[in-house]
């Protein structure tokens, strides 16, 4: 019993070295970073770097798209088209939700319903867009998926407009508002009318769409 | 009179523009460090930004950690605590390889609007991520100054996590120079935002601090 007790003392004591030993790594509090060195004249060197460093600045800002542009907040469920940093619409959107759904008759094969990151550009806009079902949209609601092509298309389920931005995605209206905010999309980005008019009046074909 | 309002305004409106075209405002352009390392940061950040995708940086100076596409700044998350393991290792793009899995939520067929979807809440607050470079950032979560049962938790982590280094660095006997690592202590909202903004691949870069 006094030997479990000594060994139960040890490791404790020996938890708490550790603990509270000093960490090799140093840690940096952001409050503790505002210092900069005395100001030091390097001649003809220094010059020549804060000359690259303005040269690769300005290749960088020249960079950044010149026209509105598309952000895409898919955590917070927002669209914002901004031009030259200023926000020009801000909306609340739905964007995917994440969610999976097998494939039939393919064990390993499925859907994964996100909306996709990274820059696309608007390839499309579209007036009174009709929705061709997939068939990720039959087999969700446990129907079979149709073989006459025309069985697929809904009418005025996406709202007056559509921006076709690749590989079947598409900012689209809704007629589930009340969802707006919230991640329930299959990876499209569904807006309010008002919204979405906003955003097609102005995006052209070629508008950048970025999306994180 | 009039004149020196339009020359007032047009000097203003000039030397705003000059600092937006500086890629880092808060930069000691004395230092020769810190010239250097913002120019090295931003030969990386150019090659990134030339292509359609979003990237991380992050920057040591500023503390905060940016989400980019284009140059352009998508999100930016503030860091309130960092530690790193070697500077040196530190440099050039990282490709991140393995981050935090998610449990997605299958859909069950038929069940319509039943199914959860996932939402930022579901993210992870307290996680490892590893890129192609060997590097590994841990992202630890900031405790809520009024919530002590989540500091004491916290706390627990930051020491098993110690415990863990100090073992392994007891068994090679010196500090590992093979891997770097860095630990970001960030808010447990930018911890769950950066987690959901990740993808598999995405470019990492770091800004480091050149007074350290």
């Amino acid at each position: 019993m006094g030997r479990v007790l000594l060994a139960c003392a040890a490791v404790t004591f020996l938890l708490v070295l550790i603990a509270t030993a000093p960490d090799t790594r140093p840690v940096i509090s952001a409050s503790s970073q505002v210092v900069h060195r005395p100001v030091v004249q390097d001649g003809p060197g220094l010059r020549a770097l804060q000359a690259r460093y303005k040269t690769l600045s300005k290749q960088l800002f020249q960079l950044k798209p010149s026209q509105p542009y598309i952000l895409v907040d898919t955590a917070r469920n927002r669209l914002y088209v901004k031009h030259q940093g200023e926000v020009v619409l801000d909306a609340i959107a739905s964007t995917g939700s994440g969610t999976i759904l097998d494939k039939p008759g393919d064990d390993s094969s499925q859907w994964i319903f996100d909306t996709p990151r990274g820059e696309f550009l608007v390839q499309s806009k579209l007036t009174k867009p009709t929705w061709i079902k997939p068939d990720w949209a039959f087999i969700e609601e446990g129907l079979g998926v149709p073989k006459n092509a025309a069985e697929r298309a809904e009418q005025g389920v996406l709202g007056d407009y559509a921006l076709g931005f690749g590989k079947g995605y598409f900012i689209h209206g809704t007629l589930y508002t009340r969802l707006l905010g919230k991640n329930v999309t299959h990876g499209c980005i569904r807006l309010n009318d008002t919204d979405l008019k906003g955003v097609y009046t102005l995006a052209r074909v070629g508008t950048p769409i970025m999306i994180f | 009179m009039n004149f020196c309002a339009i020359l007032l305004l047009f000097a203003l409106t000039t030397l705003s523009w000059g600092k937006d075209l500086e890629a880092f405002p808060n930069l000691n352009l004395n230092d020769h460090r810190s010239v250097q390392e913002a120019t090295r940061v931003l030969e990386e950040e150019l090659k990134l930004a030339a292509r359609p995708h979003t990237y991380v940086l992050i920057d040591l100076v500023g503390n905060t950690i940016h989400i980019k596409g284009r140059g352009v700044e998508l999100h930016h998350m503030p860091i309130a605590q960092w530690s790193v393991g070697s500077w040196e290792k530190l440099t050039g793009i990282h490709r991140l390889v393995a981050r935090p899995q998610v449990v997605r939520r299958k859909i069950e067929p038929g069940k319509g609007d039943e199914q959860e979807p996932i939402s930022l809440a579901d993210m992870p607050t307290d996680y490892d991520l590893s890129f192609s470079s060997g590097l590994t950032i841990n992202v630890a979560p900031l405790a809520a100054k009024d919530n002590l049962v989540q500091a004491i938790t916290f706390m627990g982590k930051s020491w098993w996590r110690r415990v863990k280094n100090w073992t392994s660095m007891i068994g090679t006997d010196q500090p590992s120079t093979s891997a770097a690592s860095l630990e970001v202590t960030v808010s447990v909202d930018h911890a769950q935002s950066l987690a959901w903004s990740l993808v598999d691949g995405m470019a990492v870069l770091i800004r480091r601090a050149a007074d350290q």
